[in-house]
């Protein structure tokens, strides 16, 4: 485990936080609303490997989430994945990411790789909640559906997703 | 600036706003979602008026919805439409929430 290493890191930021919670009154930040609810310890990232490289393989669909807030790949998030069919969010699986922040087993592959609109629901709220990062409560961003479309088969479609707090982005990728 | 809720949609493959696009806002308290707004980005890739206006800010989780495939229209375009789903938690601060897009890629951010 790498927790001894990441310790000295939250304290740097609990600290941080305590001295803007004293600057803004303390009335935003709820610091230890997001502890509480972290019940199950966040699994380590790993951060010895470098990319991976998919050129090649057979058509699939794969995804990857980094946490750009803490720098390391978002290990152990939960993520559901729906097929949106005439406007309706039909679920298909819940993944929990690898500690290298990717879908492993990829998510779709062989027959269940399907042409139509999919959307991928990030808990990023548990996730943060178990890497007992302390943000203001309740989160601006909670839940991020990532929605996107498979249009053609014969194409693997990897989605890298970036994300913080405040901010994420996705897109194909390769 | 006010309260409320304001919105901005740039298209980083032209280097433009996206003008046209259609943009809409759900109220996600409710099951299904409510549509408050529906709207189409101007010349600036804005909207004319606050898409929450002041006078109707809330604390609450909300959803914007932009109609990327149909601003687009090239075939491949990655999404049909890319939900942001986001808490307002403070109904005086003011929520700018834009929306950065290719055919290919879709950010967002908390603004201002």
């Amino acid at each position: 485990m790498s927790d001894n290493q990441t310790l000295p890191v939250f304290d740097a930021r609990r600290r941080r936080f305590a001295l803007q919670s004293v600057a803004l009154g303390g009335s935003v930040l709820l610091a230890g609303t997001a502890r509480a609810a972290g019940t199950e310890a966040a699994p380590a990232p790993n951060q010895t490997s470098g990319p991976v490289q998919q050129d090649g393989l057979d058509p699939r669909l794969t995804m990857h989430a980094l946490d750009t807030w803490h720098g390391t790949p978002a290990a152990g998030m939960r993520v559901d994945m729906f097929r949106i069919e005439d406007g309706q969010a039909k679920h298909m699986q819940t993944v929990k990411l690898a500690a290298s922040g990717r879908s492993e087993p990829p998510l779709l592959i062989g027959d269940a790789y399907r042409a139509g609109t999919y959307e991928l629901l990030l808990h990023v709220d548990e996730y943060f909640a178990a890497r007992k990062a302390e943000l203001p409560q309740p989160l601006f961003l909670s839940k991020i559906p990532l929605r996107f479309r498979v249009t053609d088969v014969t194409q693997r479609i990897h989605l890298p997703v970036l994300f913080g707090p405040w901010s994420y982005n996705y897109y194909r990728g390769s | 600036m006010a309260a409320g809720i304001t919105t901005h949609v740039l298209d980083v493959s032209l280097g433009k706003p996206a003008a046209g696009m259609q943009i809409e806002l759900f109220d996600m308290s409710t099951q299904p979602p409510t549509l408050i707004t529906r709207t189409r980005a101007n010349r600036d890739g804005r909207t004319d008026t606050p898409i929450l206006p002041a006078a109707q800010a809330r604390a609450g989780d909300f959803e914007l919805r932009f109609w990327v495939a149909d601003y687009f229209r090239t075939p491949d375009v990655f999404a049909d439409v890319v939900p942001v789903r986001f808490t307002v938690a403070d109904a005086a601060q003011h929520y700018h929430v834009p929306l950065l897009c290719s055919p290919w890629s879709f950010g967002t951010y908390r603004g201002s």
